[in-house]
């Protein structure tokens, strides 16, 4: 049979024969594209356990397959790859070779949570999003996205200040990103800052290094918040079995 | 409508980091629009961070434990009812935050934990109503208010008016949204409409007023955010607008640098102006352009409001 939705296949599962007779018949040409016949057996069976113990992912075993996500995602409108429904659907599957494959544009959820909005299931794929790309991270799969670098060098600040400013958290991102601050658009974009505002009050605005702002008596906040964020997060290694795995590669190493 | 009236005409302002930063003029418009009006604003006393998307990534409760030491303080340390946030992403975390704290009791233990270890009083919930400026302005003197008390009108100014994503979504944690007439609609804003009408501004039929501008991934995907501004900006325009009207720092921030990472890194060139309500507001009252920060602005529009009696 021709297959007329081929963009719904990826190309490497199909197969087209420049010359292929069957049962005597000579199907070459238009009748000749079939595709690949495929095994799924490397299941994953604690996949959706696993994203779920992680924040955001708890209500995944709602979702019904709508598409609702999909339809309504302001990603996915310029990247028609980028498919919450999909994901959510391998992941309850736990088809994760398959999930694999997008591993690298899943952190690129904006959180505008149209799709939590759209979801008659209350499960927040916005949050499933989250929890999957931080899944990634955390077994390994991807290094640690810029968001993810964003998120933390912002958390540390309000940890240790109690407040965020912003020209020190841009800082410090491009420096843990290893980019440069003086981009040609961040200069003109000063440059055009210039024209009507006196130099003070731009470095008051934007780099107010001087006058880093703090909340006072923040120190046993910022305790409290550490130690609740660690024990978070070992309990998230309990549940994706990395202290399993960190346990037996000591042992292995101290043996 | 009375009652919030009188409850509205002092609150306990949260102006948010951004508001210290790159939101500098909207920090300082609000405070002036509210002189201007007779409303009181008192600053929320030695206040912290709401936790914005960024914590909430790292870990959700702490966002919430942040946003309620917030509210604690209006509440326990100034005996003050409500509280009112001009930024989106602190509104928005705050009304989270009251929302997990009523619906998931996980939440409230963290929460109580953590303000028993830093040593303040645990929020309870109820003890404050959070509210957006967009709020404070239309209860305490409204349309009609307004309307008596414009001195320049903004007439033959064309607008957009965008109020991006967390000002509305999601709906769970705005109940006071899509509640009938006279509420805020989560799929169709209009209070910053309604003002800007009122101050006599022409509003343009505007259909990406919750679009996304990106803001989340602003410097670290930044091709997804110019893109997604880049839409935002030339609908404005095809619309008519001559101006975009913003009521969130990082809405602002976002569209005005994109902007310019558009013009600079994709060669499109829009040029829009972009303007915060409460600097139109302002001017409609009769404050000068810069007494509303307007030259704080990267996208520039001095020479588009004198030539309309304005600043
Ligand atoms: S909208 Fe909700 S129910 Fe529908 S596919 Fe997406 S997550 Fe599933
Ligand atoms: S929150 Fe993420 S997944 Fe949901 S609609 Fe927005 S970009 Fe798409
Ligand atoms: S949302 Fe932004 S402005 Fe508001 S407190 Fe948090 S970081 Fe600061
Ligand atoms: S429009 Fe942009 S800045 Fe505004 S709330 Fe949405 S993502 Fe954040």
């Amino acid at each position: 049979m021709p297959i007329h939705e081929k963009s719904l296949i990826r190309p490497e599962n199909l197969k087209t024969h420049d010359k292929l007779v069957l049962d005597g018949i000579d199907v070459s040409g238009h009748w000749s594209t079939f595709i690949e016949t495929r095994v799924v057996s490397d299941y994953n069976e604690a996949l959706e356990e696993e994203i779920s113990a992680l924040p955001g992912g708890e209500y995944i075993h709602r979702c019904w397959q709508c598409g609702s996500c999909t339809n309504s995602c302001t990603v996915h409108a310029i990247n028609p790859d980028f498919n919450p429904r999909f994901w959510i659907y391998l992941i309850r599957m736990g088809m994760e070779s398959e999930l694999l494959r997008d591993k690298d544009i899943i952190w690129q959820c904006v959180s505008c949570n149209k799709c939590t909005y759209a979801c008659p299931r209350d499960v927040v794929p916005e949050g499933v999003m989250k929890a999957t790309a931080h899944w990634l991270e955390r077994k390994g799969h991807t290094p640690k996205s810029p968001s993810t670098h964003f998120d933390e060098v912002f958390t540390e600040q309000v940890i240790a200040t109690g407040k965020i400013e912003e020209s020190r958290t841009i800082r410090r991102f491009f420096k843990r990103t290893n980019q440069g601050l003086m981009q040609s658009w961040m200069v003109e974009m000063v440059k055009r800052m210039l024209r009507h505002l006196p130099i003070g009050l731009l470095s008051r605005m934007g780099l107010a290094t001087f006058i880093a702002p703090r909340t006072s008596n923040w120190s046993s906040a910022a305790s409290a918040i550490q130690e609740y964020i660690d024990e978070q997060h070992d309990k998230q290694d309990k549940a994706l079995s990395l202290s399993e795995l960190i346990d037996v590669a000591q042992k292995d190493a101290a043996a | 409508m009375t009652a919030k009236k009188e409850k509205y005409k002092k609150v306990a302002y949260y102006p948010g980091c951004a508001l210290e930063g790159t939101g500098h003029a909207y920090n300082r418009s609000t405070k002036e629009v509210g002189k201007a009006l007779g409303l009181d604003l008192v600053e929320v006393k030695n206040w912290n961070c709401c936790g914005a998307m960024e914590v909430k990534n790292v870990d959700p409760k702490i966002q919430t434990y942040l946003s309620s030491r917030v509210m604690s303080v209006a509440a326990n340390e100034m005996d003050m009812d409500v509280v009112m946030a001009p930024c989106n992403g602190c509104y928005h975390n705050l009304k989270k935050a009251e929302y997990d704290l009523k619906n998931d009791s996980e939440s409230a233990k963290v929460v109580d934990r953590l303000s028993k270890k830093a040593g303040h009083k645990t929020y309870e919930t109820g003890q404050v109503e959070t509210i957006h400026a967009l709020d404070w302005i239309r209860e305490t003197i409204g349309e009609d208010g307004l309307k008596e008390r414009v001195k320049n009108s903004l007439s033959g100014i064309k607008i957009a008016n965008y109020y991006g994503c967390m000002y509305t979504r999601p709906r769970h944690i705005f109940p006071e949204k899509d509640a009938g007439p006279g509420s805020e609609s989560t799929s169709k804003p209009h209070f910053m409409d309604d003002l800007l009408a009122a101050a006599g501004a022409e509003n343009v039929d505007f259909p990406l007023k919750t679009a996304c501008c990106g803001g989340a991934h602003t410097l670290s995907d930044s091709d997804t955010s110019t893109k997604l501004v880049l839409n935002i900006l030339k609908t404005a325009k095809l619309a008519g607008a001559d101006v975009i009207a913003t009521e969130c720092p990082t809405c602002h921030s976002g569209l005005e640098m994109h902007q310019i990472r558009a013009e600079k890194n994709f060669g499109e060139k829009v040029e829009i102006k972009i303007l915060y309500f409460t600097q139109l507001l302002g001017m409609a009252l009769g404050l000068k352009a810069r007494k509303v920060g307007v030259h704080e602005n990267i996208s520039d529009s001095i020479g588009f409001l004198k030539e309309r009696g304005l600043g």
